[in-house]
């Protein structure tokens, strides 16, 4: 199991990581969401025992990362595809890294078959694209057959072929009862890749719970048309709604909902000729949710427009 | 099976590693070349000048240290091998994947120390016996005066210069560890090595004569002579047990900041 037990990491000034809690179930596929910038890469390393903690831990089984005795046998990890020595061949790679972990040497040329680099298995990686290196840090953070995988933002540089590989890869893991954390900015992609989410912003906890957990408690808004869109407008902020006027003269009402919206225009006596609610999806949930959070965000944008 | 890895292990992953880029076999080559090619190059030219000598230029002529000057010159491919041990690591990023599979930092530089030892001191061994060889070989075919290895002084100059470029590929390897990138790391070295004998020559004669003994770049020449050069300098064995104080320093030094430093 994988825990983040009230875990703080400040660079210098810059507080990246800021009091995270939480922990990382087996079986399940768990998503890291959160804005560029917001602490995801750093948690990652800290539980990979590379960067050193300010305050609180990160543990593996009850351990700390560098009090693993064979590591790759408990964690596998795939944080920065191209941080690899461009010189080496993927096979040699992969036989140092066995090697270092009494790893049998038979196990390289089985992760690389199954990522699917075997035939530029003796070439040298720093001719790799990054979708190729990418299936070299798989085959990588596999060699130990782990209980625990780590994958920071693993979609990046692959080809829609290779989300679609990768996404059925960490269901399959978890099936398999391992623990499978991934890291994403892209909440569409978590929306269809993790079963469970975790969200930061600013190093800081937002929320968790399963994509459904997460767009049901989020208020949706209403979509209205009516013969006067300008007066029902009016008569819904008067209602303290907040009101949208879309291009196609259509209404985006939030703070009430669709009967409310409509009790309002009867009373007014105005026509409506649609009223639609609309459910929030788990990128809206994400927008609000950051929105606070985003290290360059685009609310000075919008309050000046 | 899940017997957990020893030392041994990470020395022989490390070992890989190591053999397994072109960059090492560049630099062995340049090492050889440079001790080798030197010694043949330099014994050729004293040899073919000797009829020109004076009788107190001949009194004064060394044929071990002459065939083994290719030794100072090597001492820069030694050091920036030992340097890119890790600064390549850092350079590339690699250090992230290798600290991941070897979290026990102390035990990962003990496995590269091991690496770097094994094989310079090996190299460095082979490189220099046979400078002295060709370098003697040539020197008695032009009936000139030579060393031989059943002559202990000769013997121990020889074996001292293989061992001062064991010692500076870890000179370099602790800088490398304590400066993480490769251009700074070489910079410093060939400052050492160079740089500040070019500025302590500028000190008044009285400073230098406590000063310079202490400099790398004399502390080899100091282990690789038959007697002491002079009374400011020190012995072969004191320049040997002070250039590896030096050596543990450095790579001590390194491996604190690699435990308390981010990856």
């Amino acid at each position: 199991m994988l825990k983040i037990d009230h875990l703080s990491k400040h660079y210098g000034e810059t507080l990246a990581v800021n009091d995270l809690d939480f922990e990382v179930k087996a079986g399940v596929v768990t998503g890291f969401l959160g804005p560029n910038g917001s602490g995801k890469s750093t948690t990652m390393r800290v539980i990979m025992g590379l960067d050193r903690p300010s305050s609180g831990r990160a543990t593996i089984n009850g351990q700390t990362y560098d009090q693993l005795k064979s590591p790759l046998r408990e964690v596998g990890a795939l944080l920065d595809a191209k941080a690899l020595d461009p010189s080496r061949s993927a096979r040699n790679h992969l036989r140092a890294l066995a090697l270092a972990n009494r790893i049998p040497v038979s196990r390289v040329d089985e992760v690389l078959e199954f990522v699917g680099v075997a035939s530029v298995a003796n070439k040298k990686v720093g001719g790799f694209s990054l979708g190729m290196s990418q299936r070299l840090g798989i085959a990588g953070a596999l060699l130990g057959d782990p209980g625990i995988l780590l994958f920071d933002e693993p979609v990046n540089g692959l080809d829609p072929e290779g989300i679609r590989w990768i996404r059925d890869f960490f269901r399959s893991l978890a099936k398999e009862g391992r623990t499978v954390f991934v890291s994403s900015h892209l909440m569409s992609e978590m929306a269809v890749s993790a079963d469970q989410i975790i969200v930061i912003g600013r190093g800081k906890f937002i929320t968790s719970g399963t994509v459904d957990d997460l767009t049901a408690n989020a208020v949706g808004t209403v979509l209205v048309r009516s013969n006067d869109p300008a007066r029902l407008a009016e008569v819904l902020r008067a209602a303290n709604a907040t009101v949208e006027v879309l291009n196609d003269n259509g209404l985006n009402v939030g703070g009430l909902n669709s009967e409310q919206v409509g009790e309002a225009a009867f009373a007014a006596g105005i026509v409506v000729h649609e009223l639609t609610p609309q459910r929030a999806s788990l990128e809206d949930v994400f927008m609000t949710l950051t929105a606070d959070s985003l290290e360059y965000g685009h609310k000075n944008l919008e309050a000046n427009s | 099976m899940s017997t957990s890895p020893t030392l041994v292990d990470t020395t022989r992953a490390e070992f890989l590693k190591f053999r397994t880029v072109r960059a090492t076999f560049i630099g062995l080559i340049t090492l050889i070349v440079l001790t080798i090619g030197l010694a043949v190059l330099i014994t050729l030219v004293i040899k073919a000048n000797w009829s020109q000598r004076s009788p107190v230029e001949r009194l004064a002529f060394d044929p071990v240290a002459t065939s083994l000057v290719g030794v100072f010159f090597a001492q820069f491919a030694v050091g920036v091998l030992g340097a890119r041990n890790i600064t390549s690591e850092y350079a590339s990023g690699a250090i992230r994947t290798t600290l991941a599979a070897v979290p026990r930092r102390v035990r990962l530089v003990v496995s590269k120390v091991i690496v770097l030892l094994v094989t310079f001191f090996v190299v460095g061994q082979v490189v220099v016996f046979c400078a002295f060889e060709i370098g003697q070989m040539i020197y008695r075919s032009g009936h000139l005066p030579s060393g031989t290895l059943s002559n202990s002084t000769d013997l121990r100059a020889v074996i001292m210069a293989g061992i001062y470029l064991t010692l500076l590929t870890l000179v370099g390897f602790g800088l490398g560890l304590i400066l993480r990138t490769t251009s700074v790391t070489i910079s410093i070295y060939v400052t050492l090595l160079l740089i500040i004998p070019i500025i302590v020559n500028f000190l008044p004669s009285s400073w230098q004569d406590h000063i310079s003994k202490y400099l790398p770049s004399n502390l080899g020449q100091s282990m690789t002579s038959p007697s002491a050069i002079s009374s400011h300098s020190f012995s072969w064995g004191t320049a040997t047990i002070v250039l590896v104080i030096y050596t543990i320093v450095i790579v001590g030094i390194g491996t604190l900041l690699l435990t308390r430093r981010d990856a």
